[in-house]
């Protein structure tokens, strides 16, 4: 049931930030709204909610991605301001980087399976620990909390799976991380053609 | 106006609260891994040379394969198979059926699950259902854990898991296990689970998604894992079996799914599970089909097998008695390597075979029929005997199951006197 809620609970918050308008509506309607989406996710219809149909294809989401959606929807509803770009930046660069040390190897790419690790591997949990601190003290708090949060909810036994994994990280996630990254950095780099561009043509004209 | 924040001690208290949870829960996770060799207590009719044959189905015109076996605390045999009107199909079911030594029968055929039972328990669409196997905990508790598809084929299958306190009679809710970070898909299940010293449950398993390899499960008494071991890396290796000899010692055999030579492929490890070595091909042929075994108590190995490169018309029983570095064909349940694939001799043959099987059957046509059904294709058919299940009980006896023609479940049971009378037989060949 928790991983019903959670599905359902992120689709609600999805809906909410992709429609153009929601976010401008009062924050009691708002609230009512959300609360109506989430209920209508879990109400079975043949038998079934509708987010078990959803869970069929995504299974449970980690607690990050329900973490930073819901973070990100109470952003744009209270307007609050609260996300820093570097902040956002790092979180992604975190996500993809641990997606990348996991998802290939567990799928196969080596004898050394990743995954195993989250099966309370006490080195693992430490190191964890370690990552949460160090980004509690940089300010990175979000970080910090996306991986308490994950890591209570594993200790607790939350969703169905026993592996730290799968509370810390899931494909959608770990998708929008990379492509996120990459359409960053050929921002960055589009961005940097045109200050060169603009260089040269500043020095010819000077040149004439 | 409100401000919506992550206020920075909040934050450091959640994060000290949730790792002092995680190491609680780190610190009381159990690391042993030593195995629980099989014990048995021969019974006096194990001395008895004998070999009897039946089937375990007994529905016509219906698809079945995938059979399992497990035996119950009374020494019956229960036997769980995949059935219904083609593989993969919506209204596939994990059926079972329970088989008294002492009557030497079985009894009538029960589904234990279905797909929208099990769809709507787990909260989950389910497309199909697929191969299921069972044990028997040291509590007693009966385990049937089953593959379950909810999108795509065979690579998105994840594996469900229902309990009985009655030896079968009843089941629990279903329950789905988390084996996989993309999605937890591609896990299935075909070898032969075992326990642990410590009554945790070993379920070899194997992975198809982009990569094909041998994995194994270590699943607490109270159906979570708490461990994933890889057995073999690479695309041609899946369905392993966990032949234990002893605590620190066991032989793993996979099925090859790679190019010529097709051969049995292999690891072992001599420190109860914690290291596998890099897996190699033995000398059995196998056509990319699936493997079972036992170990006898002397330590030699004996696996049921289609023991040729291409076809699985041939089943053989082989057994090793240097670890699996040389093998010898002890007997031959199947031979049809030879027969006739035309439409009509194919139905007399089927139904001859199953006249031999089981001699009180009376309608022989209907199983010839049934096999055609799911073994013809215009002119030309084909025989397969196919996905052996061997278990040998406390009592010493062993029981085989394996598909036949895909229209039925067939069983032989035999005594560890028949076995060494075929093992003594000159006609046996040494790999």
């Amino acid at each position: 049931m928790t991983g019903l809620v959670g599905v359902a609970s992120a689709t609600a918050a999805m809906v909410f930030m992709l429609v153009p308008g929601i976010t401008r509506l009062h924050k009691s309607y708002g609230a009512i709204l959300l609360g109506t989406l989430v209920a209508s996710m879990l109400i079975p219809y043949n038998g079934m909610p509708l987010a078990a149909y959803v869970r069929s294809a995504t299974g449970d989401l980690s607690i990050t991605t329900l973490v930073l959606l819901w973070f990100a929807m109470m952003n744009s509803l209270l307007n609050s301001g609260m996300s820093k770009t570097g902040e956002r930046r790092t979180i992604l660069f975190a996500i993809a980087f641990a997606a990348l040390a996991l998802y290939p190897m567990a799928l196969g790419a080596s004898s050394f399976d990743p995954y195993r690790l989250g099966y309370g591997n006490l080195v693992f949990v430490f190191a964890l620990l370690l990552v949460s601190l160090a980004a509690w003290l940089r300010g990175l708090h979000l970080l910090a909390l996306c991986i308490a949060m994950s890591v209570l909810a594993w200790a607790i036994g939350w969703y169905e799976s026993n592996n730290i994994w799968d509370y810390l990280l899931d494909p959608f996630v770990s998708i929008y991380a990379l492509l996120a990254i990459m359409f960053y950095a050929a921002k960055s780099i589009l961005r940097r053609k045109q200050v060169i561009e603009l260089k040269v043509v500043t020095q010819e004209a000077s040149g004439s | 106006m409100f401000k919506f924040s992550v206020h920075h001690p909040l934050i450091l208290g959640l994060v000290l609260v949730a790792f002092c949870a995680a190491f609680y829960k780190a610190a009381n996770h159990s690391t042993s891994a030593s195995f629980r060799p099989s014990a048995f207590t021969p019974q006096a009719t194990d001395n008895i040379p004998g070999m009897h044959t039946h089937f375990a189905s007994t529905r016509q015109h219906i698809h079945v394969h995938a059979a399992s076996l497990v035996e119950l605390g009374d020494g019956r045999i229960r036997a769980f198979w995949f059935a219904g009107s083609r593989e993969g199909a919506e209204d596939v079911e994990i059926m079972s059926a329970v088989f008294d030594p002492s009557k030497n029968t079985w009894d009538s055929e029960q589904s234990v699950a279905n797909r929208s039972g099990t769809e709507h328990s787990l909260f989950r669409y389910v497309r199909k259902l697929g191969n299921p196997v069972a044990l028997r905990g040291t509590d007693g508790k009966l385990w049937l854990f089953y593959v379950t598809v909810s999108l795509g084929g065979w690579a998105g299958s994840s594996i469900t898991a229902i309990t009985s306190t009655d030896e079968g009679t009843t089941w629990s809710l279903p329950r789905r296990l988390i084996t996989s970070p993309f999605l937890n898909i591609s896990t299935l299940v075909k070898g032969t689970p075992f326990l642990y010293e410590d009554g945790t449950i070993g379920l070899p398993v194997y992975h198809e998604f982009i990569g094909k390899f041998g994995e194994l499960l270590r699943i607490s008494n109270a159906g979570e894992i708490i461990d994933k071991q890889r057995l073999s890396v690479g695309k041609t290796t899946l369905q392993p079996i966990v032949l234990i000899k002893d605590p620190q010692h066991a032989l793993v055999l996979m099925r090859y799914s790679g190019a010529s030579p097709k051969r049995v492929v292999a690891t072992s490890t001599e420190d109860g599970g914690q290291h596998w070595e890099f897996p190699y091909k033995t000398a059995l042929a196998n056509p990319d089909a699936a493997i079972s075994g036992v170990t006898l108590s002397d330590g030699r190995i004996l696996v049921a097998l289609n023991n040729t490169e291409q076809g699985r018309d041939v089943l053989s029983l082989v057994i090793s008695a240097d670890g699996g570095t040389t093998w010898q064909t002890v007997y031959q349940f199947e031979d049809q390597h030879d027969a006739s694939v035309e439409p009509q001799s194919y139905v007399k043959t089927a139904s001859d075979l199953a006249k031999i099987t089981d001699t009180s059957i009376i309608d022989t046509a209907g199983y010839g029929e049934s096999a055609k059904q799911n073994k013809c294709g215009g002119q030309h058919c084909s025989f397969e005997f196919s996905y052996p299940y061997l278990i040998r009980t406390q009592a010493g006896d062993f029981h085989l199951v394996y598909t036949w023609n895909r229209s039925f479940i067939k069983h032989i049971r035999f005594s560890r006197a028949w076995l060494d009378q075929q093992i003594k037989n000159d006609n046996s060949k040494l790999h």
